[in-house]
Order: C-alpha cells, then structure tokens, then sequence
C-alpha cells in the first residue's frame, strides 16, 4: 500500500504550495536580513558609527579659573573657590516635606521655604546657590528624589566692605565681571575655558584607552593692584569718623604716590560688601572718587596760582592790592577772612583770598587759565584703568562770558571735577610739575608668570621750580592759614582747603544748605611720598574744608606715611 | 632499487639520483610546541599590558581627583589666611585684648641708621638693642 502522500511518486498539491511558500518567506527573511546588514554595515555604516560614538562621546567645556586680585602688600581681595549649586525638579521630588527639612539642616534656610519651592510649578528650580563643597556633597551623597547638585566656582572678597567699590564683584551665574576692577579687567581675569572630550561608559566612567582628547582651559591673569589694605583701612576708618562728626551725606578719600600716579587708597562712603548684595542701592556701588563730579572751590585756587607763576606774571612775594569785595554785575565775590589791602601772592593763597585769586585768574585771561587747567587734568577723563570715569565739565574758552567767568572759575566754580581729578592735579605739585596718569593696577601677571607692570605715561605741566614754590605756599595754609587742622604731628605737610556751595541741577541754582567740604593735600611737603583728597558731600557740623575734611586728611596721611616707612620730618 | 646516475649536460654539476623508499623523517614537534608557547606568551603579555594600561588609567583618574580635590582644599585655605589677615578683623581683635594705638608717636633717632655703607650691620645691631630695650 502506497502512503496516502506520495500517490504515484507525486507529492500532493498543496504540500508544494506550502514549500514554495515557506521558501518565499525564508528567502525574503534573509533578503531583509541581508539588506539590512547592507544598510547598517555598509552604506550607513558611517552614520551609526558616529551615532554610538556619540553616546560614549562626553563633552566638556572646562572653565578657565578667574585670576585673583592682590593688594599692593599681596593680600587677596578676590578669589575663586568652588562651591556646590543645588537644584531640585519638583516632578521629581517624591516628600517635598521631608526632603525640605533635611535640606533646611545643610543649608540654613527655612523649611517652609524650601517646601514651597519643592512643591512649585515647572521643573527647575534652585534650592541654594553657591553652598560649602562639603555641605554639597553631603546633599549629593543623600541622593534625594529630584533634588540634583552642579560644580560651580564662586568669587569670593575676603576684605569685605574696604575695597568693595575699587573692586567690584561679578555676576554670580557667568562670574562675568559686573562693577569696578572686576568689570574693567574682565576679558585679562577670566581667561579662556578649555575643551574635554573623553568616551565613557553607561555608568559615566571613563573609558581606558577609549578616544581622549583635552584643550586645556588657559587660566585668567591675576591682578596685582596699587592699593594698600592698611592705607585702604586707615582712609574708610578716617572717613567714617569724618562723616559721623560732620553728619555729611557721603563721602570720598582718594590717596597716591604722586611719584608714580599709584592709588594707594580709594575709599568712599556708604559703601557695600560684595558678599552681600542683597539689598544693594546704587549710591553704595558707586565708586563716587571716580564717577561724582562738584565744584572744587578753593582747591582750585593752586592750579590759578600756579598757572600765574609758570607764565611768570607774579612771583610768591609779588604784592597785590586786594579789596576785601567786588561786585561784577550784579555777582558779588568778598573773600571770607578779613585781610589787609595789601597781600603776597603767597598770602593770597594761605588765606584762600578769592578775590586776589580773581585777580591772577584775570592777569592769565580765560584762553591761558583755559589751557592750564586742561593741562592739570581737567575737563577730560584721567584714563585710570576703572570703567565709568567722568571727564567732568570745562567748557572751552570761547564758551566762557566776558563777565563773571574768568572770576568764577579762577576761585572753582563753573568747572566740575571728580575727587580723583583734583588728586591728580595736585600730584602735578608734589611730583616736581610732572603729571603722571593715576592707575589702579600695578601689573597684570598672566597664567604663566609672566608680568606686565603698569607704565603710566608722564608729561611736564610747570616748572620743578614753580611746584617747589607752590608747595612752600601749601605749607603755609597748614602752617599759618585756613589748613590748621590738617597739621600732622612729625611732618611737615601742605594743602588746600575748599568750601563751595552745592550746585542743584534739578532748580539749576546754588543750594542755600548744603556744601561741598574738601582739602587736598602733601605730606611731607618738601619731598611728598602722598598726596590725599577728600570731599564731604553736606555736612552738617563743621561744614567747611579747614574743618570738616582737614581732620579727616591728617589722619589718612599720617597712616598712610607710617605705613610707607616715611621718616618724620618735622622737629 | 637504485637508478643509475645520470650526468647532467652542465660541467662540474653533482650528478642526480633518484631514491625510493627513503627513511620517513619524525615530526618538529619541538619547533611548534616552542612557537605555540611563544605565540600563547605573547597573546598573554598583550592582555596583561592592556589590562595594566587599563588599571593606570583608572589609577590616573584617581590621581586627578585627588588633586582636584587639593586643589580645592588649597584654594579654601587661601582664603581663610585671606579673610585672617583682614584688618577690621585684626583691629577687632586688638582691642579686645586691650590694644590701643599710641596717642602720641616718639620718634627715636639713631645716628647713621639708613646709610648705606661699612658698618651698616652695626649700626643695625645698635638700633635692634636699642629697640628691644623698649618697654
């Protein structure tokens, strides 16, 4: 009997259908197969080559370390440290209230606070900025649901409130710099970040031997700065005592070695402290030495003065017939100490006589007072190396009314100037009549080492022997004039005091109350190492320079000679 | 069986001979074994050395947090030093323990000090006795 399949040696229909069929399949299974293994390891091969790559491909940008700040006497003022960032996903977070208090234990923050941001819409949101390494690592080693922590470097000011206006601070998420030195020099302190690439595993280790390859970030240059802590110290602490015995609204000392145009000290009041800028006011930011302009007054009375001597019209002992008033139009000018009709030029300038000070500035004439003051400075900025200086206002000659200008401005009115300006003007007097730029910065050191002191450039203004001659005249203010109280004890010292009515833009007038109290002086006069501005915003008590701001210098002066080593030189 | 020697055409050539049924020489066992173990060894020091390249590697990576995290315990103590030498902190300090600045300076003067010159050691000596003799 034959099997019911094989009926004469055929097989049945059907069976061959289903053979061709399954052949079919199995050939167009492994037609697919192959054609994929065509696609994947041959014409995209490349594509998915590059697609694994970069899943173990980890790229990093390495941030360059910001250069720190230095002192004159090599302390730091700014530096970088790391800090801990933490941030939570409030999806995320699985017991808002339990994860709220264990992280009110690291942090210091309230619970409630940190539970309302945990339970808070959206997806990010930061928790504490900027924490201790050790507290960040022990969030992260908690590993709470949704709550995830990032390396961050924070800029931190170890002197606080003393320097908090010359150096400025930066922007805590960039550290891109924000106020002061730190905005100034940003592009030389933040260097340029570096570049990681480097094949990890699924677990984020690193792959040995896998492709490697690191542009290494170059480190920010360091600053070192011509600024003394000490001095800086004895200036803020002068100027507050100024300013509490005063009851002046504000308030600027400005310090240099008039040999070299160094700012030894740069301190204004109210200041702020970097490390807290929560509630910061722009009047507290503001580096006023800089940036706020007044009327010098009698201060500016050295630069008529001087400006008469070098074109040689008088010398010190020259007489003048000085009336005690002069009506010009309907401006009248007196001076404030009575004084004889006769005086020395020298005289004129010891009892800050306005009125024989009007009389040199009418000698000169507008075009030659014009072309000295530029030359002292004024009028244009001083190019220091801090951003946002005023040039301050001195309108050109041509500009000046035939009337009452020369006179104004011969005694230091319609001119405005900033504390710094007139500082550096009266550097021009201590440094033998060679204007040196002021800066900042004594030398940028870049990550290698390298150095690159400052060079301030120089230009003669007047005479070594007319600023010998005016410094002598300086000494007589302190000496026998309106400066007595700018005596400091064991040197001989000079200066010039200043009073001038405050200009109130708003009304355009003169305010009936309020003054500008300043005294700028050398110390000591017959070789000054440091010439000190300072300028009291409206005081109340004392409100004159000889008074209320001369203290103020004696004291920064003598700290600032004692801290400079400077042999005394008075008997 | 032996076929006779047949001379080559070429003068001084050593004549051939065909031989049948030579001695069957024995395998180079030794020769293999010595390749296959030398082949094996290499395979083996191949792996070791990656695998020591692989261990320095995380060795390496070790070292590099650790200095990362020097680093950072070097940049905390700078700022300690920093924040320890600031003066309102020091002057704190000092009056607390009773400090005060002198209300008034004396100035002593010694002859010679400050000039350059011979004897300018000595004349130093004299100014610290001098000094340490302060109260």
């Amino acid at each position: 009997m034959r099997p019911p399949s094989a009926v004469n040696g055929r097989r049945p229909r059907g069976l061959n259908a289903r053979l061709v069929m399954v052949g079919v399949a199995l050939i167009l299974a492994w037609g697919g197969v192959g054609y994929r293994l065509v696609v994947v390891q041959g014409t995209r091969a490349e594509e998915y080559a590059a697609r694994g790559r970069e899943q173990r491909l980890h790229r990093e940008i390495l941030a360059a370390a910001r250069g720190t700040i230095f002192d004159g006497e090599g302390r730091e003022l700014a530096l970088t440290v790391d800090s801990v960032t933490v941030y939570a996903n409030p999806r995320e977070v699985t017991d808002p209230q339990v994860e709220a208090r264990y992280l009110a234990s690291l942090t210091g923050q309230e619970p409630a606070r940190i539970e309302e941001l945990l339970t808070s819409e959206g997806t990010f949101v930061y928790v504490a900025r900027q924490m201790d390494p050790a507290d960040g690592a022990r969030v992260r080693a908690a590993a709470l649901p949704g709550i995830y922590t990032l390396d961050e470097p924070r800029r931190v000011y170890p002197a606080g409130w003393l320097t908090g206006q010359v150096v400025g601070f930066v922007q805590p998420d960039s550290n891109a710099g924000l106020e002061g030195l730190e905005l100034y020099y940003d592009a030389a302190l933040a260097g340029t970040p570096g570049r990681l690439e480097v094949e990890r595993d699924p677990w984020g280790r690193t792959i040995p031997q896998g492709e490697f390859s690191v542009i290494p970030a170059e480190p920010g240059s360091d600053l070192v700065l011509t600024l003394r802590t000490s001095i800086q110290f004895a200036a803020v602490g002068a100027l507050r005592s100024g300013l509490e015995r005063t009851g002046a609204r504000a308030g600027s000392v400005v310090v240099l070695d008039p040999r070299t145009g160094a700012v030894l000290a740069m301190a204004n009041l109210p200041g702020f402290d970097p490390a807290d800028r929560s509630s910061l006011l722009p009047e507290q930011v503001r580096n006023r030495a800089v940036t706020d302009l007044f009327e010098p007054g009698s201060t500016q009375k050295l630069i008529t003065v001087a400006a008469a001597l070098e074109a040689g019209l008088v010398t010190p002992g020259t007489v003048l017939e000085i009336p005690q008033r002069l009506q010009i139009l309907d401006t009248v000018f007196e001076d404030f100490t009575e004084h004889t009709d006769r005086l020395t030029v020298t005289e004129i300038v010891a009892q800050s006589s306005n009125l024989g000070t009007i009389l040199l500035g009418e000698m000169l004439g507008a075009q030659r007072l014009h072309e000295y003051m530029v030359a002292f400075g004024q009028g244009r900025q001083t190019r220091i190396d801090f951003p946002g200086e005023a040039p301050g206002v001195l309108r050109p000659p041509e500009d000046w009314c035939v009337t009452t200008c020369v006179a104004g401005t011969s005694i230091g009115y319609h001119v405005s100037v900033t504390a710094l300006q007139m500082a550096v003007a009266y550097s021009v007097i201590a440094n033998d009549g060679v204007w040196v730029r002021p800066h900042l910065v004594a030398e940028v050191v870049d990550g290698m080492g390298g150095r690159a002191p400052t060079a301030p450039p120089q230009k003669r203004v007047v005479s070594a022997e007319t600023a010998r001659q005016i410094r002598l005249m300086l000494a007589a203010v302190v000496d026998e004039g309106t400066g007595a109280r700018a005596a400091v004890e064991g040197y001989r010292v000079g200066g010039k005091t200043g009073t001038t009515r405050k200009y109130l833009s708003e009304s355009g007038e003169y305010s009936e109350e309020d003054v500008v109290a300043s005294f700028i002086g050398m110390a000591p006069i017959d070789d000054p190492r440091v010439v000190v501005a300072v300028v009291l915003d409206s005081p109340r008590e004392d409100a004159s320079g000889g008074k209320g701001a001369a203290p103020v210098f004696a004291a920064v002066a003598l700290a600032a000679l004692h801290q400079l080593g400077v042999p005394p030189d008075a008997p | 069986m032996t076929a006779p020697a047949r001379s080559l055409p070429f003068p001084g050539a050593a004549p051939l001979r065909v031989v049948v049924g030579g001695a069957r020489q024995a395998p180079r066992v030794g020769a293999w074994g010595l390749l296959a173990v030398v082949v094996l060894a290499a395979f083996f020091l191949l792996i070791y050395s990656r695998v020591s390249l692989d261990r320095s590697a995380f060795v390496l990576q070790e070292v590099h947090r650790e200095m990362a995290a020097e680093e950072e315990r070097y940049w905390r103590l700078r700022l300690t030093v920093a924040e320890l030498q600031a003066p309102e902190r020091i002057v704190a300090q000092a009056r607390e323990m009773g400090l005060a600045y002198p209300a008034a300076v004396e100035t002593i003067e010694v002859p010679g000090v400050g000039v350059s010159g011979r004897g300018a050691e000595d004349r130093w000596a004299d100014l610290k006795a001098l000094l340490g003799a302060q109260p």
